[in-house]
């Protein structure tokens, strides 16, 4: 294994022979999630690299600008500086994208990084997020990231991402509940443990998969729904009760 | 010695002719032949010093010594298994991720600073030395070597720290000054850093 | 046949009248084209009475894809192999780590407790799994998981392969499966209760075996 360098690491690709880690050469500044940093190497006789939070005053300006996604702004830094960045994340296979003046909707936990030329929302689909405009991002997947093109049905937790097509639509498949254990589950529109429902879509562009890891519960999907309880008068809260037991019951696979 | 080979990337396979091999306890996987398995003492047996030390310092490295005849397969928590040489020098490397030595190889404890206070690993790592092959474990992907020399000093995430060798200075830099604000962000608040000459072996994911 | 790889942790199948496939449920990660999904109770003639209240804690939930059509496979980032039955010995496999098979493959599940008491439930709570097995016979391919991919080590006659049953996933052809104790072995293993206990496989064939300790 020979050792690498600044030298010899990649200006924007991934470590040689390593679909898990990518290198990146800094100057200037990027967006980055928590926890993705693996290594630097700062360059020579410059000022290091530094990683600090989207609220820090001295980032800039420019952050309230780009980065619209309230929700998520605990998960986010800017690193700024100039150097060759080596980043991971759990394992996954990482890869770099280009959008030029294109849109493109990624699981909030899948995004790694993203130049500050572009802006982010969040997606109205909880726990995805909307890049928009031009610019390179880096996202990873559990194992390579799988292409397809519409008309596609997917399960939710293998969803990636999808560009270019339209949002999905919930598709359910009413056969398959009406036949699974005599139709006692199956007519409780709330359970949804296997091949009960999809996402449907249409149109031209690409859809991205995986298959994730147990979808850990998105933390920011939790303080969404925590929200929204509060709206919710006794009865209400009593049927949302009854589906989150319907649920956690067949949680067992 | 033995041939430390790989069969894939996520197991070592090792042939005993009558030798014998220290791998970390719990490693093996399958076994065709007469092999025998013996806790290797406690502190991977080399002796009393270092075991008082690594008792002192509450740093455990279960080894056991396989012996006999046949073919053992090792493997651990689906990590990527890369085997290095080591030609008399001395490779620092965090106890868990070591998955076995050749006999001829001597292991010690070495203080590794406060690098892993607060993420509870210990403060000692284990050192290795001699002649023969090691084979360490990376999470997350194969692991990475990265140079380290005047022109290129290298600031690493602690969490992501397999290995090192070679004549490297370590200190610790606060760059990463979100992990103060967020509480419930895990992970050290600062980064490692080395400036020397040798190698550094970081692993894609975090501990 | 109809599986094809797409990485190490997806395969997709072809879907037509006459080839379905077999899956348990949550494995279908997208589908294109028109495809049914219909659950399906594997193995229930085999048990009979024993069973009752057990299958269903224990048994996973099998469906059957059918139309015409292409679904992809997966489950929870585990990864997958995909392991060729030739007609000459069963393919044993945890139930739990059996992603998808082609239908024409005869499941039957086994309750390991009948395969001589104690020993049977053992085996089966030992490689951490629990008492059911699914067995395949015939021609075809099954898609199995495991924490991190298999290996495959081969069963040679009068060459036994002893295996720790936590990294344990399935053998295929004329091999029998052994419990027994190993003193030594607590050294070897190094974990928890079952330690001293070990999987030693006899006869002619292969041992599918994963990088690591940990169940699914």
């Amino acid at each position: 294994m020979t050792p690498l360098n600044p030298t010899t690491l990649p200006d924007n690709d991934n470590v040689p022979d390593n679909a898990y880690a990518f290198c990146r050469r800094l100057d200037g500044q990027l967006f980055m999630q928590t926890g993705r940093m693996i290594a630097y190497y700062p360059a020579p006789g410059g000022p290091g690299i530094r990683f600090e939070p989207l609220t820090a005053a001295s980032v800039g300006g420019f952050v309230a600008q780009r980065f619209s996604a309230p929700l998520y702004t605990r998960d986010w830094v800017v690193a700024t500086g100039s150097g060759h960045l080596l980043l991971g994340d759990r394992g996954y296979d990482i890869n770099s994208y280009d959008l030029a003046e294109g849109n493109l909707t990624i699981r909030a936990a899948n995004l790694l990084a993203f130049d500050t030329s572009l802006e982010l929302k969040q997606s109205i689909v909880p726990g995805f997020l909307t890049l928009v405009g031009t610019g390179t991002f880096l996202a990873s997947s559990s194992g390579p990231v799988i292409f397809a093109e519409p008309p596609i049905r997917v399960d939710p937790d293998a969803l990636v991402g999808w560009a270019d097509c339209p949002s999905p639509s919930h598709h359910y498949d009413a056969r398959w509940m009406t036949g699974f254990l005599g139709g006692a589950m199956g007519m409780l529109f709330g359970v949804q443990s296997g091949e009960e429902r999809q996402f449907d879509f249409t149109g031209a562009g690409t859809v991205l998969l995986q298959s994730s890891e147990h979808a850990v519960a998105d933390p920011h999907l939790l303080r969404q729904l925590e929200g929204q309880v509060g709206t919710l008068s006794a009865p209400g809260l009593t049927r949302l009760q009854q589906v989150i037991q319907q649920r956690l019951g067949a949680q067992q696979y | 010695m033995q041939a430390f080979r790989t069969n894939g990337s996520r197991v070592l396979a090792i042939d005993l002719r009558g030798d014998a091999v220290r791998a970390a306890t719990g490693s093996m996987i399958a076994y065709i032949g007469e092999v025998t398995f013996r806790h290797a003492g406690s502190g991977g047996g080399d002796g009393l010093l270092a075991g008082l030390k690594r008792r002192a310092a509450g740093e455990s490295l279960p080894l056991m010594t396989c012996t006999g005849q046949g073919t053992v397969w090792f493997a651990k928590d689906a990590m990527e298994v890369t085997v290095v040489e080591l030609a008399g020098d001395t490779l620092k490397v965090e106890s868990e991720q070591l998955l076995a030595l050749s006999d001829g190889l001597r292991t010690d404890v070495a203080f590794a600073g406060v690098r892993g206070v607060s993420s509870g690993q210990g403060l000692f790592t284990t050192t290795v030395t001699g002649h023969g092959a090691v084979a360490l474990l990376s999470a997350g992907g194969p692991p990475i070597a990265l140079e380290v020399s005047p022109q290129f000093p290298l600031v690493v995430d602690p969490d992501a720290f397999v290995a090192s060798r070679g004549q490297l200075n370590q200190t610790f830099v606060t760059d990463v000054s979100w992990r103060n604000l967020i509480g419930e962000s895990s992970g050290e608040a600062f980064s490692l850093r080395f400036d020397g000459h040798g190698v550094v072996y970081i692993q894609p994911e975090e501990r | 046949m109809p599986f094809t790889k797409v990485n190490g942790k997806v395969v997709t199948a072809t879907v037509a009248p006459g080839r379905e496939v077999l899956a348990r449920r949550g494995a279908m990660l997208a589908y294109t084209g028109d495809v049914g999904f219909a659950p399906v109770h594997a193995g229930q003639g085999g048990i009979g009475g024993v069973a009752g209240r057990m299958m269903a804690g224990e048994q996973v939930a099998m469906m059957v894809a059918q139309g015409s059509g292409t679904v992809h496979y997966g489950f929870r980032g585990l990864h997958v192999t995909v392991i060729e039955l030739d007609g000459s010995g069963p393919l044993t496999v945890e139930a739990d780590r059996l992603l998808a098979h082609d239908a024409s493959l005869q499941a039957t599940v086994v309750f390991l407790g009948s395969q001589g008491g104690i020993r049977g439930a053992v085996r089966g709570a030992v490689s951490g799994q629990g008492l059911f097995t699914t067995q395949l016979h015939g021609h075809g391919s099954a898609a199995v998981l495991s924490h991190g991919g298999t290996i495959a080590i081969p069963v040679h006659p009068g060459a036994p392969t002893t295996v720790d049953p936590q990294a344990f996933v399935a053998h295929a052809g004329q091999v029998q499966a052994d419990i027994s104790l190993n003193a030594s072995w607590r050294d070897a293993v190094g974990r928890g209760s079952g330690e001293a206990i070990q999987l030693k496989l006899t006869g002619s064939g292969t041992v599918h075996v994963q990088a690591s300790e940990q169940k699914l």
